[in-house]
């Protein structure tokens, strides 16, 4: 049973002179782990270990945490007590809170040393979300962008009034059909003159009202696609496909061969089920392409799904 | 036959540190003291052979279990299974089947195209194994795949185990079982891709073809050899089973060798070169060169000579794809000329695969899709 710590270190890309930094957290990781202090590897070896290594050092370890699900892992904890489980968490959790702070700190030496020998990374912000737009065929917001943004949408929105409140009135613009204004159109199709004698405010409040919704729906399936496009294929976002073995039921049914040469009075006995120990009783398990975070690119920033929700 | 192939882009991509460490048996004859027996041990102790003959013994293999279940029942298995043992539940088991189908919609669109020209039963089979090779695929080269260990593959190899033996782990393994249970599938060319995996996980560069042959079998040939007993072979086919499993070797060597030629710029900003060391070489290029990204005529000269061989290997796979089954002919030969019309795409770029990507339009691939069908139409040859 290896630390969860092992799996993290991998996906940190820690140079080797990290162990300066390492040391302060290391006291205080022992302060708070003395009861898990047989599960849990070296800190200090953790980090001189370069991503690379990780095979070779999780291998060393001997028990070797596996990620990826098979018959087998229900093992891998199944032996705790109920308060070594929760004792178990608390400390992995705090190493991740941890990790993450080292993660950050590390970044910013990153970047001091990059700035130092005229590196310019472009894809230092790689791992943290980008931000495109909402809006199709638009190009991708950025804080400078945006002005742009507001500049453009506030004098279209000027343009548009005036040409209504103005423009329109002024030149007497017939936009019915052939020329003719709304009066003349609704006469040439036989309908009531009632209804060309339209509000003004009426009509400017549902044209308003038609476009924004338009719009907001337009933005909304853009997003939709957008978020679906970054969801795992594989199990459509959820983190878990079916199990095969329980059928997504959770139990199996034990079957029993029963003979039936002697004995033919008594009854059978009603088949016992028990707990399905491919998914633990959940009816699902881990999908291994998105390592039940649902995303398709998984970082330590998506939270692993339960499959209890 | 390899109509799977088509999508087989991504495996190159760990590619590079695959080959060198792959232990050769018998690289290294072993010194035995002269005793009148070594004559016969020296036979049997291995002496050097090419990759090559290696990947045949596994297709001669493959093609005597064929025979031995040709003997039992035909080849040509449209039969639905009439298995209700129990095990398997007719919704999930098609929402496990659908599921694959999209997926392989998502991920390699000419090829989801290919397989809606197969029969539906056929179509479900591959899109079957295909997600299973993505899904191994994606393992060492997707996006999470720096937490891959030898221990997640020995596990994923585990799990093959048991679904091959009828207990699948989740519902995408479940449908590739059920497909084992329809076509007389062997789990060779399986466990040699997650082989090929493990390998994967080393390699950066192949001294020479012989390597280079051997990544591509275990990343492509395989995959010709899973897909064989699926497309079905005639049954008034007089060629034997062997050369129609080698051409389907042929052909997946071919298009993964398509793939090499046309991502070599991809590949080398990634810092590989899937190119044999000492072919580049012999052209006077090297490693800068690839790296530097610039067409001269060494390059040219180079280039021409491998995409000769690639169509050599299209050539033999050529010979194999008349004897499959009718319905699948032409699914099997629409793959086979687009994917040639690459390596034109690629000469018609003055050998530019640095910056340009051989692109097929879709005007060609659409006009490839009849002359596939006429091809189709001509059945088994031999009458021997």
């Amino acid at each position: 049973m290896v630390c969860l710590s092992r799996f993290f270190v991998v996906s940190c890309t820690v140079k080797p002179s990290a162990p300066p930094l390492s040391r302060r957290f290391v006291h205080t990781k022992r302060k708070l782990n003395s009861r898990w202090q047989s599960m849990a590897t070296d800190p200090d070896s953790s980090f001189s270990a370069p991503s690379v290594d990780s095979d070779s050092t999780a291998d060393k370890t001997g028990a070797g945490f596996c990620i990826i699900e098979g018959p087998e892992t229900v093992q891998d904890f199944a032996t705790m007590e109920l308060q070594e489980i929760e004792d178990n968490i608390r400390s992995r959790r705090n190493k991740i809170f941890l990790q993450m702070e080292e993660v950050r700190r590390l970044r910013i030496q990153q970047r001091i040393k990059c700035a130092e020998l005229g590196i310019y990374k472009e894809e230092q912000e790689s791992d943290l979300p980008n931000f495109p737009s909402f809006i199709p065929f638009l190009p991708p917001l950025t804080s400078s962008n945006l002005k742009v943004y507001y500049v453009t949408c506030y004098s279209l929105i000027a343009g548009i009034i005036i040409f209504g409140g103005l423009l329109a009135p002024t030149l007497e613009l017939k936009l019915g059909l052939g020329g003719t204004s709304y009066a003349d159109f609704i006469g040439s199709v036989h309908l009531p003159m009632q209804l060309s004698q339209v509000d003004p405010i009426v009509a400017s409040f549902s044209g308003g009202a038609v476009g924004v919704i338009s719009a907001l729906m337009v933005v909304e399936i853009n997003n939709v696609k957008q978020q679906e496009h970054k969801r795992c294929k594989y199990c459509l976002g959820t983190g878990y496909l079916a199990c095969a073995r329980c059928l997504t039921t959770g139990s199996i049914v034990l079957t029993e061969p029963v003979s039936t040469v002697n004995g033919g009075d008594r009854p059978l006995s009603p088949p016992i089920s028990e707990r399905c120990s491919n998914c633990s009783g959940s009816g699902k398990v881990m999908c291994p392409t998105c390592l039940c975070t649902g995303m398709a690119m998984a970082s330590e920033h998506d939270p692993r799904i339960d499959p209890f929700d | 036959m390899a109509g799977v192939i088509l999508w087989m882009v991504c495996p190159k991509g760990n590619a590079t540190a695959l080959l060198s460490l792959i232990p050769r048996g018998g690289k290294k004859p072993k010194k035995r003291s002269f005793r009148g027996v070594s004559a016969i041990s020296g036979a049997v102790a291995n002496p050097v052979r090419s990759s090559e003959q290696r990947v045949y013994d596994v297709v001669l293999k493959q093609a005597a279990l064929v025979k031995e279940q040709r003997g039992k029942k035909a080849l040509d298995l449209e039969k639905t299974s009439e298995k209700t043992d129990g095990f398997t539940d007719w919704d999930l088991l098609n929402e496990a089947y659908d599921r694959c189908g999209e997926v392989c919609a998502e991920y390699a669109k000419t090829f989801y195209l290919g397989t809606l020209l197969m029969t539906p039963e056929r179509r479900r089979a591959v899109w079957a194994i295909y997600v299973w090779c993505r899904r191994t695929d994606e393992l060492v080269d997707g996006p999470n795949a720096s937490h891959i260990t030898p221990r997640a593959l020995d596990r994923w190899e585990k799990r093959l185990d048991n679904l091959f033996e009828g207990r699948p782990y989740d519902m995408l393994d479940a449908a590739l079982s059920d497909t084992i249970s329809k076509y007389p599938v062997d789990i060779q060319p399986f466990k040699d891709m997650i082989e090929g995996m493990r390998l994967d996980l080393k390699k950066s560069r192949y001294m020479n073809f012989d390597e280079l042959y051997l990544y591509c079998y275990y990343v492509a040939g395989t995959v010709g050899l899973m897909s064989v007993p699926v497309m079905g072979i005639a049954p008034e086919s007089k060629a034997s089973v062997e050369s129609v499993y080698n051409a389907a070797l042929a052909l997946g060597i071919a298009n993964q060798l398509t793939n090499i030629l046309r991502d070599v710029g991809e590949d080398a900003r990634r810092g590989r070169v899937y190119l044999p060391q000492e072919e580049l070489a012999r052209f006077g290029l090297s490693d800068d060169d690839v790296f530097r990204g610039q067409v001269t005529d060494r390059w040219r000269n180079f280039m021409k000579d491998q995409i000769k061989r690639a169509r050599m290997f299209f050539d033999e796979a050529e010979k194999g794809v008349s004897e499959l089954n009718s319905a699948s002919r032409w699914p099997v030969w629409a793959s086979l000329l687009l994917y040639r019309q690459i390596l034109d795409a690629i000469e018609e770029n003055d050998y530019n695969n640095f910056n340009k990507r051989a692109y097929v339009g879709k005007v060609k691939k659409f006009a490839s899709l009849p002359v596939a069908y006429g091809r189709a139409l001509v059945g088994t040859s031999k009458f021997i």
